[in-house]
């Protein structure tokens, strides 16, 4: 009972991130043009949702009892990856590639999505904290890293019953995720920007402006501004996770190991 | 300096109102507010650290970098997208999909406008980081969140000694004759970065263990709260798709996002209640405090509310079909200045010297 609710707690609070993705498509073909006093306040009430799905996934993954083991265990990750953000000033990198996202894959494959997500979405408040990158649009970035990071752990699942080349699978395929999550992180947090790019509904409003227009539009709204930028960042996840994958899961999965160990007196 | 908590509404107000309006004059105010309190407010560090005093020193550029990147895109985009408006600046050849057409002035200036909306927003949330310190952040998480608190403290305690280990570790390498030229070599300082910190994360895990944490909060919340959270997602999720895609039932969604909303806060403040919680060092909400957030609802109330002597219609400015000059109306560019007694609530109590 417990897991029906939980999962569907996930798939309420994924299909308000989804809706939130694609409503300004919708809502641009529906709305009427003289709607404009309400189509001004869309990302407001967008941002406070995400947020609150946000809330609504933090708190059920924390009533399930976090151990000091996993608080600990997060809070240094998080420190690590901040840290991390160093490589980015010493090593010029272009685009949009910030070396934070190969460790939330990477913590996620290994500790399971619950700490994945966790992973995900305080790495991206600390580093909000630290760098002083705060905003609306944080509950975006929060709610997308986190999601990398649960699904991340989905994948140890399916690697985990390859063979003989384990090693070599689990590391294409955490190249292909990394890659993959690049594109669309940056596909994802566009969409906030994208009512201030296009103007609110009503404004930019073209009579006619069907579905596939308005998709088209952000197509080329993407091309033009952000798929450079983002496939420096999905060129860049893969970079790290070859370079740093290996050497990490196996220290990850020895400390696993160690973390995880309970002695259970008797009662 | 003030409460985080005044300050988070005034970044909240500093949102609402730039969000609210397409008016280039009062977004131009918006942005000269922030950067007037960003100037007055900036807390003046004792050498606490450089790295502090330095991004302190970069902050106003930065508002104003993104400025110059998000101002600039937006025009292009717009204009080249959007072929409204009657001042023809070129035409492009018909054949080119989505961008073919009359590009126009007044699409640029619209796309400009959006721009700078978006860079007022920006240099708001920019200076509340700037004003309050990350440690003041930390304690505003709600207390149903108390796990969550603590890992962003260990997050950001970690960090300045994540920092030193990793210049010990590279000197130690760079002592073995390694040295940094690509990627590849950051290999041999990472690992042991990484090691290290796990082992401290044990140590650490262990210590809290001693000291008893977790010895009592480990009840997992009941079923009941659990199908009352996912009931609270479900009321979210019917009423904003009522919104968007059904209008005849639009305050019936309303409604069900607010139930959904109050629901979800409920549980938390439900949760939050059996966290016991106490503070070492209690920050009061003093007369300031109030008399800050006093002016930022001075500011929502002239935005928001219907008065009678403030003109909103000035607040949907739209430079199509023809430009023309915004209009401005006194009284709501006196509410905006609302935006500015936090700055001056706070200089007010400076010659106090503070701990």
């Amino acid at each position: 009972m417990r897991r029906i609710i939980s999962g569907i707690i996930y798939i309420l609070s994924a299909a308000i991130g989804v809706l939130a993705f694609v409503y300004p498509f919708f809502a641009d073909a529906s709305r009427q043009p003289q709607a404009s006093a309400h189509t001004q306040d869309a990302p407001l009430i967008t941002a406070a949702l995400v947020g609150l799905s946000v809330i609504a996934l933090l708190v059920e993954l924390q009533g399930r009892a976090i151990s000091a083991k996993t608080v600990a265990l997060l809070g240094v990750l998080v420190a690590l990856t901040s840290v991390l953000r160093f490589i980015e000033t010493a090593v010029p990198m272009p685009g949009g590639f910030s070396p934070i996202f190969a460790p939330i894959i990477l913590a996620g494959y290994v500790f399971g999505s619950r700490f994945g997500f966790l992973m995900g979405t305080f790495t991206l408040l600390a580093s909000a904290l630290i760098t002083g990158g705060g905003g609306p649009w944080l509950p975006y970035q929060m709610f997308t890293a986190g999601w990398a990071g649960m699904t991340a752990g989905w994948l140890a699942r399916i690697t985990h019953h390859t063979g003989r080349f384990r090693e070599s699978i689990e590391l294409v395929t955490l190249c292909a995720f990394g890659f993959a999550w690049g594109l669309l992180y940056g596909a994802i947090i566009n969409v906030y920007f994208w009512p201030f790019a296009a103007g609110p509904a009503a404004q930019a409003w073209t009579p006619g402006l069907g579905l596939w227009e308005t998709l088209g539009r952000y197509g080329a709204f993407y091309a033009v501004t952000s798929l450079g930028w983002d496939m420096a960042r999905a060129v860049g996840n893969v970079a790290l996770i070859l370079l740093l994958g290996p050497a990490t899961v196996r220290a990850l999965t020895r400390f696993r190991r160690r973390f995880y160990f309970e002695v259970q007196p008797d009662a | 300096m003030l409460d985080a908590r005044a300050w988070l509404l005034w970044a909240l107000a500093v949102l609402v109102t730039a969000s609210s309006t397409r008016n280039p004059l009062y977004v131009v105010l918006v942005l000269l507010i922030a950067a007037a309190v960003e100037l007055a407010c900036t807390p003046r560090r004792r050498a606490v650290s450089h790295r502090r005093a330095a991004s302190a020193r970069r902050a106003l550029p930065s508002a104003f970098r993104f400025g110059a990147v998000a101002v600039p895109l937006a025009t292009v985009f717009n204009g080249l997208t959007v072929h409204f408006g009657e001042t023809v600046l070129f035409r492009l050849p018909a054949w080119l999909p989505l961008l073919g057409g009359p590009v126009t002035l007044e699409a640029c200036v619209y796309g400009a406008i959006n721009g700078l909306t978006l860079t007022a927003i920006f240099s708001g949330f920019s200076t509340f980081n700037r004003v309050t310190p990350a440690r003041d952040l930390v304690r505003l998480t709600p207390r149903a969140f108390h796990e969550a608190g603590v890992v962003l403290s260990i997050a950001l305690t970690f960090v300045p000694q994540m920092t030193r280990s990793l210049s010990r570790i590279r000197e130690a390498q760079a002592v073995r004759g390694h040295r940094v030229r690509g990627l590849r070599d950051w290999l041999p300082i990472f690992v042991p970065l990484l090691i290290s910190g796990l082992e401290r994360a044990l140590g650490l895990a262990e210590a809290m263990v001693a000291r008893g944490y977790g010895a009592i909060s480990d009840q997992a919340h009941s079923l009941r709260a659990q199908a009352l959270l996912a009931l609270g997602l479900l009321a979210l999720l019917l009423g904003w798709l009522a919104t968007l895609f059904l209008p005849q039932w639009r305050m019936a969604g309303i409604g069900g996002m607010i139930a959904g909303a109050g629901l979800i806060g409920g549980l938390l403040w439900q949760a939050g209640r059996s966290v016991a919680h106490t503070t070492y060092r209690t920050r009061r909400w003093t007369a300031r405090e109030s008399l800050a957030v006093l002016g930022c609802a001075v500011t929502l109330a002239v935005l928001l509310a219907p008065l009678p002597l403030a003109d909103r219609e000035t607040l949907y400015y739209s430079p199509y079909p023809h430009l023309a000059l915004p209009p401005f109306d006194p009284v709501i560019g006196l509410g905006i200045l609302g935006l500015l007694v936090p700055a001056l609530a706070a200089k007010a109590e400076e010659p106090q010297p503070d701990d």
